[in-house]
């Protein structure tokens, strides 16, 4: 066992993309800062100052106090206060985890739907691809916002606002994973094409295999790196799509903040100089948004086949 | 009974505008232990056929007649579950690139390991052993260490080594081996055949070897069979074959080894090409490159005939031998 642990270190270690993450600043440096948020999101009941989520902490006296360095701040608030009073840094801290679980949730959801249907539209092909890409299709020609805005206002609508706050974070990462399945069941299809036509897929039919086996054990490992480049972009899409959402107000509600809806409760504070509501949070946003991008873009790189042979 | 006939076998693809005709009324036997050659150029329905065997002709192909009985059963007509339990299993296949048959991303004791569980009952740790156990009789060093290795960390004679062991690891009754060296170093090409052919006469296996290299074939196989625009024109022991060719196209690709010219003289080819399948001549396929082709052969596609053991599909020949006979009813 432990001979088997050694060599699997080792060959991570040995591996093409250890080699090019070493030698690549932007990567190095969009991981740790990706490292630390999500660490400080997973662990943010422990690092936060306080617990935004409890309604008895928040004193309304504290609304609307500046961050440190500036005139009438409190040092208990580093990053200052909101309209109600919760502490920045503990709304951002906690806002990060529920925009990451989204993000995360819905890009595996996305990934099980778009794995499964690619899988079957480019093995099986003939009607199955056909029914399954002309659904993706017409699932493409809507927007993914207008279709979440309709069935997130239809959920709202019918559960009410405090059944609706409770469900939020399911109902988002099940929108955004449907909406935007078709993105990963596409790169799937075109890779499982290019892959079966191969002649181990061959040699796996004349040993005896089963279909599903031949797919699922044969296939789709050799597909994945695809779709670990789609996914960590998708990751960032969904980010987005969930602060959108929730500033238009059909996201997470005031009392669990996403980062988003963050964002949409101080817009209404901009003119009457309380910026950071709004401007902290967006960073965070921009920041967490452009390192899993720039994640995605190294990833691309090192993954394409055309420049980079397994 | 033979271990495998086939008998009639006619494949087809199906496109646009028609069918295209790929193997056409092919038949041949293949016994226990048995070593058999196919040879034909690139195009000929050597790959067709021996995927039809399989039953396993990717769409738009079918076989649109003829039985492939193995053991007395028509694979032909057989429901996939039961051809699950053959394929592999009694008669395992091997390919003509070892870089792309094994599947890069699994290592070599996961693909051995699943190959057996598709087909046995026994635990991952017998399998292992199984797997081992082929490893050493394709002679690879230290074959414990080689079930965790991917196939890029092997070379390409070894992979091909690896590749036989996984159509040996379930004792299969037949090999079909479609140009098992073509991929591989001309040094090497030779230890790998050598390593197959002990191989299956050790474990009394049945080979069927698909090569263009009537060399492999005079060297290896007992019988021969010779295809031309998906039909078999002439078949026989080989010996007889390559010593005394009777089909005019067979003696072309005698003739056309260069152990067969003047050294430093130009190697004789047959002149033309092979004809598509969408638009094969009537009549013998051959008659357009053949120089004894007359409008018989033009017409209908001739029936087979007798020559010492051969039987071959030619007019000509035919002709030959009627000759021979009248002339020897002449002089008694």
């Amino acid at each position: 066992m432990m001979t088997a642990t050694v060599s699997r270190w080792a060959r991570v270690r040995d591996s093409f993309l250890w080699y090019s993450f070493k030698r690549d600043k932007v990567a190095i440096a969009s991981f740790i800062v990706l490292l630390a948020m999500v660490l400080s999101a997973i662990f943010a009941p422990l690092l936060a100052p306080t617990d935004p989520y409890d309604l008895a902490l928040i004193d309304i006296m504290n609304s609307e106090l500046p961050p440190v360095g500036m005139s009438g701040a409190d040092g208990a608030f580093p990053l200052g206060t909101d309209a109600q009073g919760r502490d920045m840094l503990s709304t951002i801290l906690y806002g990060t985890r529920v925009s990451l679980m989204i993000g995360f949730g819905a890009v595996i959801l996305q990934a099980a739907l778009g794995i499964m249907f690619g899988l079957l539209a480019g093995y099986l092909g003939g009607r199955v691809d056909a029914i399954l890409m002309r659904i993706a299709d017409v699932q493409l020609s809507f927007s993914t916002l207008m279709v979440a805005i309709i069935v997130g206002a239809v959920f709202k609508a019918s559960f009410g606002s405090l059944m609706f706050g409770e469900i939020a974070i399911y109902m988002l990462i099940f929108i955004i994973g449907v909406a935007e399945w078709p993105q990963i069941a596409r790169t799937v299809r075109a890779s499982v094409l290019a892959e079966k036509k191969k002649e181990y897929v061959d040699a796996a039919k004349v040993m005896g295999f089963r279909t599903n086996r031949i797919m699922f054990r044969h296939i789709l490992p050799n597909t994945l790196s695809p779709i670990f480049v789609i996914g960590t972009v998708q990751i960032a899409n969904a980010i987005i799509s969930e602060a959108a959402l929730s500033f238009l107000g059909l996201g997470m509600p005031e009392t669990q903040p996403s980062l988003g809806s963050l964002i949409k409760s101080g817009f209404d504070y901009i003119q009457s100089g309380s910026w950071w509501i709004t401007l902290l949070p967006g960073l965070v946003l921009v920041v967490l948004v452009l390192v899993i991008n720039l994640l995605g873009d190294w990833l691309r790189d090192v993954m394409n086949p055309r420049l980079y042979k397994g | 009974m033979a271990l495998l006939e086939v008998k009639n076998l006619d494949v087809r693809f199906a496109v646009r505008g028609g069918d295209l005709t790929a193997l056409r009324g092919i038949s041949f036997s293949l016994d226990k232990g048995e070593r058999l050659g196919l040879v034909g150029e690139s195009g000929a329905g050597k790959s067709v056929a021996a995927f039809s065997i399989l039953n396993l002709i990717a769409q738009p192909g079918y076989i649109a007649g003829g039985q492939i009985l193995f053991e007395g059963k028509d694979l032909a007509a057989m429901s996939e579950r039961e051809l699950r339990k053959i394929r592999g299993n009694r008669i395992a296949m091997i390919f003509q690139d070892p870089m792309m048959t094994l599947n890069p991303v699994l290592t070599i004791g996961t693909q051995m390991v699943e190959a057996i569980k598709a087909h046995r009952r026994i635990s991952t740790k017998d399998a292992r052993a199984i797997a081992v156990d082929k490893l050493r009789k394709v002679q690879i060093p230290s074959p414990e260490k080689r079930l965790d290795q991917y196939p890029h960390e092997l070379s390409g004679g070894m992979r091909q080594r690896v590749i036989i062991a996984i159509a040996l690891l379930l004792d299969p009754e037949i090999i079909i081996a479609d140009e098992p060296t073509t991929a591989l170093d001309v040094t090497i090409q030779a230890e790998i055949m050598a390593l197959l052919l002990d191989l299956c006469e050790q474990e009394n296996v049945a080979l069927m070897l698909i090569t263009h290299d009537l060399g492999v074939v005079s060297q290896v196989s007992q019988r021969m069979l010779v295809m031309y625009s998906g039909r078999i024109i002439e078949q026989g022991p080989t010996r007889e074959i390559i010593n005394d060719a009777q089909h005019p196209y067979t003696q072309g690709l005698i003739n056309a080894l260069p152990q067969m010219g003047e050294p430093g003289a130009r190697l004789f080819q047959i002149p033309g090409a092979m004809p598509s399948l969408k638009n094969v001549p009537s009549g013998c396929p051959f008659n357009p490159r053949c120089s004894f082709a007359t409008d018989e052969c033009r017409r209908t596609m001739p029936e087979y005939v007798r020559a010492g053991n051969v039987d071959v599909a030619c007019y000509e020949v035919e002709r030959l031998i009627a000759q021979e006979q009248q002339a020897r009813e002449v002089t008694p």
